[in-house]
């Protein structure tokens, strides 16, 4: 099991589209993945569950991620998180 | 005189079949008999027992399963999901291509949540554990998302309870559409506001008889389906809907463009017959295909198709078309999702055509965008008709025309290919063009194609500046091609699809006639042809006319070839051009059509009731 801190950096926060991207980076891999905020824990796998973190800019989510390709997965999410999903930050 | 009916078989109708139609298909109320008016998109005549297809409010009834009826509705579930999920996808490819990629995303997230583990397993685990119907199911798991989402905090969360809505509806419609389908009966005359080009396929499959639709027009996707499935069908009756129950009589005219509701014993039996005529007149005139288009003194017309969908390929034979007068390349790629298309897919469609219609000619339009088809609702202009569309949006969007200028000159190597330019209103327009020809030219041999050549580029003439000009034009394009359905509305500033005015929309108005006879004589001095392809060449009625003015090929859609042969055929070019005359002599568009009427009645061409296109009064 891998555990990392990411911050929510572009300015709209986890609307639709970063929602979106995260369900999709996620799937490629086998890893299971759930992401904290606040003491709640949500599918990281899930769109809805992504979507009702509700993460604005500035929010600081935990990412769990394990299985067999646990490392890739973090790494790949954690430059979706760096580069702001490609949005303004 | 000879009568030339022998030539068109027997004559089909007699003068007082005629008035017995007439006499009880006035429009408006006559002993419970309704008629309603709208626009003819696919010929033929059905009689049967009507069918309300309406969008019906989600109520969702709970069905309790025996434990053998689980698997099956799980699968039911499973099936509806997969059509949402080609819906989404056809939807995400054309709003990406109208609106731009970030409005895309929001049905990609939708596309997301139909395959989310927190509602898809949800589901199915409902329907395993509590043996509730797939329907009721999803209702109660995706509720409780829902409901989460709109009681949040969050102003965006209960913005994308909406989506969430949507993802469900979209459900529950596609479980629903089996049931639908199958409790239609086959033998009825599908009634609704309106219809995707989908559902034609569905009902046509099923064998209905025919559609009535509240909206729609001629080049609507769902008219070229019918058209191009041969289902009989009447759009733009604005309020069949509110007219018809499930289960009343009608009578759908697809030649005329009505519906009459509940008709009397008299209509009902008079339509009988006509029914019968429509079947061996088809019969008859498949006997015409493989003759020429030629008039008793020897006047050869071509005949072309307008062509829509690639579905239409293989009628173009069977219908006898010479050659293809209007590629509406536009609609290929709608029906894709996006005209944003490389330059190689689209070389791969044009070829497909080219190789179909040789050594007949294929004429494509490029892209004929904006007015009605394409402007995304955020940027809907006020005044569209008179907007951005046409050529005008292809010289704004080069990374448009470009590609497809380069895509048909490469089909253009596979048979002969002509290029025709939509909604051109003065010569700059042309001759930005026809720059943009000679450098794509330039480009395509330098890059190594083979027997490129320059081919011919002509011009839409729907603008009235066009033919009012058209001695300058005809010096610069190597062929005309009239478009008649937005030549007529803006010549007579018409809207025919406003009620209030649609009677003033006269194609065979006497402005129009001076328009088109001007533009033929243009092109005729300066030795270039011209061709018309609006709804006015697929009215056998008015080929008289058309002919007389020097038209010199005609171009519709292909089911309607034979019945414009069966009259060429009939007919002298002498007797044409004396129509033409009087009609140019005539001061209104009633005159004209009398005139017509007469003659056609002397000559017996079998067309006489079945292309009336007005109702007389």
């Amino acid at each position: 099991m891998i555990v990392c801190e990411v911050t929510v950096t572009n300015r709209a926060g986890l609307h639709t589209r970063p929602a979106s991207m995260i369900v999709r980076t996620a799937s490629k891999f086998k890893s299971d993945f759930w992401i904290q905020k606040d003491g709640y824990e949500i599918n990281g796998k899930s769109i809805i569950g992504v979507m009702t973190l509700a993460a604005e800019q500035g929010a600081k989510l935990t990412l769990v991620f394990e299985g067999e390709d646990e490392k890739e997965a973090c790494e790949a999410m954690k430059e979706l998180f760096e580069k702001g999903f490609g949005e303004v930050t | 005189m000879e009568r030339p009916e022998d030539a068109a078989g027997p004559r089909l109708l007699l003068a007082g079949d005629e008035d017995a139609v007439m006499a009880s298909s006035q429009p408006g109320e006559d002993a419970g008999e309704i008629v309603l008016e709208g626009i003819a998109v696919s010929p033929g005549i059905a009689i049967g027992p009507a069918y309300l297809y309406t969008r019906i409010t989600f109520e969702v009834e709970e069905r309790r399963l025996s434990d053998e009826e689980v698997a099956e509705e799980i699968e039911r579930f499973e099936r509806a999901v997969a059509r949402s999920e080609r819906d989404l996808n056809k939807i995400i490819l054309i709003t990406r291509e109208k609106l731009g990629e970030d409005s895309a995303d929001i049905f990609e997230a939708q596309l997301l949540m139909l395959r989310d583990e927190a509602l898809y397993e949800a589901v199915v685990d409902y329907i395993r554990r509590e043996k509730r119907n797939a329907e009721y199911a999803v209702r109660h798991v995706m509720e409780k998302h829902r409901r989460l989402m709109e009681t949040s905090g969050s102003e965006y969360l209960r913005e994308r309870a909406h989506d969430l809505l949507d993802v469900e509806e979209r459900i529950i419609r596609h479980l629903r559409r089996g049931k639908l389908l199958s409790s239609i009966d086959p033998h009825s005359i599908v009634v609704a506001e309106n219809l995707t080009a989908a559902d034609v396929v569905l009902f046509s499959r099923r064998g209905v008889l025919g559609c009535a639709l509240d909206y729609g027009g001629p080049t609507s996707h769902v008219s070229i389906m019918a058209r191009a499935l041969g289902v009989p069908a009447v759009v733009s009756l604005h309020s069949v809907t509110e007219h018809v129950s499930t289960g009343d009589r009608l009578i759908l005219d697809g030649i005329r463009g009505r519906v009459i509701i509940n008709p009397t014993e008299e209509t009902l039996a008079a339509y009988e017959v006509s029914r019968e005529r429509y079947r061996r007149l088809l019969q008859e005139e498949k006997q015409l295909v493989p003759l020429p288009a030629e008039t008793l003194d020897g006047h050869r017309v071509r005949l072309l198709a307008n062509l829509e969908l690639n579905e239409e390929l293989g009628q173009l034979s069977e219908y006898g078309a010479e050659g293809v007068g209007l590629v509406r390349t536009e609609m290929l790629f709608l029906i894709r999702g996006s005209i944003e298309i490389s330059e190689d897919t689209q070389y791969e469609v044009y070829r497909k055509i080219v190789q179909a219609m040789r050594p007949g000619v294929t004429t494509f339009r490029v892209f004929d965008l904006g007015g009605d088809k394409l402007l995304p609702m955020a940027h809907r202009e006020h005044n569209p008709f008179l907007g951005w569309r046409g050529i005008r949006v292809l010289l704004d969007r080069p990374e448009l025309l470009i590609p497809q200028l380069r895509a048909i000159l490469r089909a253009g190597t596979h048979g002969p290919v002509r290029i025709l330019l939509p909604m051109v209103t003065n010569l700059d327009e042309l001759r930005a063009v026809r720059a943009q020809l000679k450098e794509s030219v330039r480009d395509l041999i330098e890059e190594g194609y083979e027997n490129i050549s320059e081919l011919p580029l002509g011009v839409m003439v729907e603008v009235p500046s066009v033919a009012l000009q058209a001695e300058h034009f005809a010096r610069e394009a190597d062929f005309f091609s009239i478009g008649t359905n937005d030549l007529t509305q803006y010549v007579l500033a018409v809207d025919r699809g406003n009620d209030l005015v649609a009677d003033l929309y006269q194609e065979l108005h006497p402005a129009m006639l001076m328009l088109i006879r001007q533009t033929v004589t243009a092109a005729h001095n300066h030795g270039i042809s011209v061709s018309l392809c609006g709804e006015l060449a697929a009215n056998p009625h008015a080929v008289p006319i058309l002919l007389g003015l020097g038209i010199d090929e005609l171009s519709a859609s292909p089911v309607y070839l034979p019945g414009i042969k069966r009259v060429i055929r009939v007919m002298k070019k002498s007797e044409g051009e004396m129509l033409a005359r009087q009609a140019l002599e005539a001061e209104t568009a009633r005159e004209i059509r009398e005139n017509l009427e007469r003659w056609l009645e002397e000559h017996s061409c079998g067309v006489t009731y079945l292309v009336e296109g007005t109702p007389r009064r």
